[in-house]
Parts: structure tokens; C-alpha cells; sequence
């Protein structure tokens, strides 16, 4: 039996972490199998180095590198942060293609944050003002704009590479495996659900319209404007029914308000009896969390990430001739 | 000839006989008006972005009508479907996000109370009813907002001071707008479905 250039090579079932992974081999012979996957949060890798570690792992990762940048000014630090983080996303085999999304607010955070710098620098008589033509900028408002940009940067990114690799599954494990309590790690699992059934309620509401013969390209933009106001009256009927639907379900299951089991006991968690810690695991937690208390103390206790040292700051002012 | 007497029935009114209290449909209602605020947030953000401020966020629309119907379970709502919003479009990283979340609890609950305290119909029946949602439901929450949010930002050293005015101007108009409209619309077209419902909450909590 030889496979022609439309036979489907038998598909072969991955396992990994409790995830089932349907690898590559189903996707006709000539055809570039997908490496991305569309999910409620945003396109993930189907394969990826980052799969090997926990879930917790990842979520240690993503407190690291998208809230520890908050306690460093110095833009040299957060700039390494970041690159590291694209490196990260590299390495977990994200495309970076799927990041396009999020040029237009880098962009728009830039020009918001230097034209306001520009416009209201402050009245500080201490600023440096720094003539370029007919305007005037003064410098220490401008470089600490500059810092904080690449400060949100880091933290941006950090955000980023987390909903990278990490599904909404990934997401509801991490947070029971932290013994989040069940009722709000069951809030967040609904939530992330909801929100992927309200777009698709929403998909199907347009196309309804479009098989009725609706050309919204033909209308006004304000007119577009209103249709899609509109169609959230639907979707809220919809949201309605589902809420009805879903309580019946888990009142049925014997879940209660509080989450607890009746007649006491734990509770089975099946889903996280599919993840286990590794050593590698536990290592990696413990530096991700080490680094982040040791960033918080060398920030407010010895102030070594504050501007003043930073090394462009120093060249600048040493440059412009700034005490 | 005995005595007419009206009393006039709101919505807000419980019923002889009838006992409501917080249940599994409150909860489940909650997740999913947060999973409707995290799509409604996330377009906001991502459709006309100034920088940290939407010019077009409707996502406060969400939060005033959810803690409407749904009393504290819609604005728990409110403050959390934000963290995921901002994350998800990048208009603000999570620690910011945290810092916001008084801000978004009251930019729900204001417009809960005041309904609940004005006896205001949620189907904005009458003029008063159209007062107090455009003034408790999308002025005074984005006022608060506006201001908390400007605050936050200023902290981070994300906008200078001199422009904390500018951003607050910004981030109200751009919030506002869309609420009145929007919420407008939906109060005035779901809420007669929504009253009906158990999910509905009297009182704060059921």
C-alpha cells in the first residue's frame, strides 16, 4: 500500500503533561502542517519545550518576567529582560508573526507617552532643557519616560510570552495546583470558556446576517458601529439562557455555592493528577521566585536598580554636561 | 368608601412569600459576564488605542449593567475581567492591572447602589430612570475611574504628573461615550429578560 499525495498518513497521538497533541503526520503529504494553535487566549505552539514544565513552572515564570520589572528603573535591565523574553519565546517555538497585533499599541504607547512628556514636561526648575530646533525638551522627564517605556515593555512581553505558551487548561491547572480555592479557580476556567462562546455566538450571529443577504462593507461606519452594538443584545439573551443551563447542570452534579464536597472530604482533582512536578520543576520555581524577592530588595532596600545608576543616564548627563 | 391606597411596585421589590439567596446560578452568572466583559474589554483596548487609554472602551458598559442586575456578583465581575483584558491586548501589565482593580469594582457597584437605592427601573422606563443611569451608571463611575486609573498610572511612572489631567480627560470621554450608548441599548432591550431571570439580584447578593 503506498500513500498518494492525498492519503492522510495515520495520525500519531501525543501525550505530553496531560495534553493530547496530535502531531504533524496527519496533515496530508505537501501540506505544511499548522505549528500554531488557535486558542481562547491567543495562538499556542502545538509543540514546544515550555509543554515540559508545569504549569506552575510557567506561572512563576510569567510573576518573574511580567511583574518584576515594576521594581527596576534602569531601562539597560529591562531591555535585557526582554530580549530575553523574545529569546524565550523563540526557544518555546511561538511565531512571531501571531505578535503583529500588539505593534500598533507599542506604537501608540510611545507616541502617547514621549508627545505627553513634550507637551507637559512639569515645572521642576532643576530640569536640563535641551534645545532640537524650535522646541525645547528638558531631560530628565524625557529619560525617565524613556525608562518607564522600556520598563512597560518588560512587562508587556513578560505578559506576552506567558499567554504564548500556555493554554486556558494550562492556566486552571497552575491555579489549583496553588490551591487556589475551587470555586474561584472554577470562576476563572468559566470565564476564559465563556469568553471563546460569546465570540463564537458572535461569529454565528454575522454569518446569519450575511446568509440574509447583510453586506456590511456597502454600510457607513457608523451604521457598522451601530449593527455591532446591537448584536450584544443576542448575545446577552444567549449569556442569559447558558447561565440557566450551565447552574441546572452543576446543581444536578451536586456542586454547591461553596465549592465543598457534601459529607466533607477533598475533593478529586483529576485534572492535576495529569501534571506532576519534576525536580526541575521545584528548581525552577524556587530561582524564579528567589529573583523576584531579590529584585524587590535590591530595589527598595539597597536602591540598585534606580535611575541614578544607570549607565546611559550617567553617559548622558556626563555628555550635556549635567551635574 | 374605603381608602385607595397605591403603592407602587419596583423591580427591587421582594415579593410576600418570596426568599432569595446567593446560589450556584450567581457564580456561574458572574464567570460568564466576565468571560463577556474580557471580549467587549479586549476589543475596546485594541480598537482605537491612545496609549494606556482607549478612545472607544465599552467595556465599562459591562461593568455597570453586570453590577445592575447582578448586584456585587456583576461588580466582582467588573474588577476582574479587566486583569484579563488588559493583559490580553497589552494595554496595561498585570501589576498595573491589580492597582486598578478598586477603581473597576466601583465603576460597577456606584451605578448597583444608586439603582437599587433610587428604586430605578433597569428598562429606564421614565426620565428619572434615564437620570440616574446616565449619572450613576456612566458619569460619576467614569469620573471615579478616570481618576483612579490616571492615579495608577502616575504611580508607575507610566505618565508624568503634568499630563495626570490629560490622561483623566482622555480615559473619561473615551469610556463614557460608549457606555451611554451602549448600556443605554442593553438595559433598555435585555433588562425586561434579565428580571425575570433567578440570576437577577434584588438585593446586592441575591
Amino acid at each position: 500500500m503506498t500513500n498518494g499525495p492525498d492519503e492522510l498518513r495515520p495520525a500519531r497521538l501525543l501525550i505530553v503533561r496531560g495534553m493530547t497533541i496530535m502531531a504533524a503526520e496527519s496533515v496530508p503529504v505537501g501540506v505544511r502542517a499548522p505549528k500554531m494553535r488557535k486558542t481562547l487566549l491567543g495562538y499556542v505552539p502545538i509543540v514546544s519545550p515550555f509543554y515540559d514544565y508545569h504549569p506552575v513552572t510557567r506561572l512563576a515564570m510569567y510573576i518573574f518576567f511580567g511583574v518584576a520589572p515594576v521594581f527596576i528603573d534602569l531601562p539597560e535591565v529591562n531591555v535585557v529582560l526582554l530580549l530575553i523574553t523574545i529569546g524565550l519565546l523563540l526557544w518555546g517555538k511561538v511565531d512571531l508573526r501571531r505578535l503583529r497585533i500588539y505593534l500598533p499599541l507599542i506604537a501608540t504607547v510611545a507616541m502617547f507617552m514621549f508627545t505627553m512628556v513634550f507637551i507637559f514636561p512639569g515645572q521642576d526648575p532643576s530640569y536640563t532643557p535641551i534645545r532640537i530646533g524650535p522646541a525645547t525638551i528638558y531631560y530628565q522627564p524625557v529619560f525617565f519616560t524613556f525608562a518607564s517605556y522600556w520598563r512597560l515593555m518588560a512587562m508587556l512581553f513578560g505578559t506576552i510570552l506567558y499567554f504564548s505558551t500556555n493554554r486556558e487548561r494550562d492556566m486552571l491547572v497552575a491555579l489549583r495546583a496553588i490551591r487556589l480555592p475551587f470555586i474561584a479557580s472554577y470562576v476563572v476556567g468559566l470565564s476564559i470558556r465563556a469568553a471563546g462562546m460569546f465570540m463564537e455566538d458572535f461569529r454565528t450571529i454575522r454569518e446569519a446576517e450575511q446568509a440574509r443577504g447583510l453586506d456590511t462593507s456597502a454600510m457607513k461606519l457608523s451604521d457598522q458601529a451601530k449593527l455591532y452594538m446591537m448584536y450584544l443584545i443576542p448575545l446577552f439573551s444567549i449569556a442569559l439562557r447558558r447561565a440557566d443551563e450551565i447552574s441546572n447542570a452543576l446543581f444536578a452534579r451536586g456542586y454547591t455555592l461553596t465549592g465543598q464536597v457534601e459529607g466533607g472530604g477533598r475533593r478529586s482533582d483529576y485534572i492535576l493528577n495529569q501534571y506532576q512536578m519534576t525536580t526541575k520543576d521545584w528548581g525552577w520555581i524556587v530561582i524564579f521566585m528567589a529573583l523576584f524577592v531579590a529584585a524587590a530588595v535590591a530595589q527598595y532596600g539597597f536602591g540598585l536598580f534606580r535611575l541614578v545608576n544607570s549607565p546611559l543616564n550617567i553617559y548622558l548627563r556626563s555628555l550635556l554636561g549635567i551635574p | 368608601m374605603a381608602a385607595v391606597t397605591s403603592s407602587m411596585n419596583t423591580v427591587w421589590d421582594v415579593e410576600p412569600g418570596e426568599s432569595r439567596k446567593p446560589g450556584i446560578v450567581h457564580v456561574v452568572m458572574l464567570a460568564l459576564f466576565t468571560g463577556i466583559g474580557i471580549v467587549v474589554g479586549t476589543f475596546g483596548s485594541l480598537a482605537v488605542p491612545l496609549g494606556f487609554v482607549s478612545a472607544f472602551w465599552p467595556g465599562q458598559a459591562v461593568q455597570s449593567i453586570g453590577a445592575i442586575w447582578f448586584g456585587w456578583w456583576g461588580g466582582i465581575a467588573a474588577a476582574l475581567f479587566p486583569l484579563i483584558s488588559n493583559s490580553l491586548s497589552g494595554s496595561a501589565p498585570l501589576p498595573v492591572s491589580i492597582m486598578y482593580l478598586p477603581g473597576n469594582l466601583l465603576q460597577g457597584m456606584v451605578a448597583a447602589w444608586a439603582f437599587r437605592y433610587f428604586k430605578t427601573d433597569p428598562s429606564l422606563k421614565t426620565q428619572k430612570d434615564w437620570w440616574v443611569w446616565i449619572i450613576f451608571g456612566a458619569v460619576l463611575p467614569n469620573l471615579i475611574g478616570a481618576a483612579w486609573g490616571s492615579t495608577t498610572l502616575v504611580a508607575f511612572g507610566l505618565v508624568q504628573q503634568a499630563a495626570q489631567f490629560t490622561t483623566f480627560l482622555g480615559w473619561f470621554i473615551g469610556n463614557t461615550i460608549p457606555t451611554v450608548i451602549l448600556g443605554s441599548l442593553v438595559l433598555k432591550f435585555v433588562s425586561p429578560l434579565v428580571v425575570k431571570t433567578k440570576a437577577f439580584c434584588k438585593g446586592l447578593w441575591a
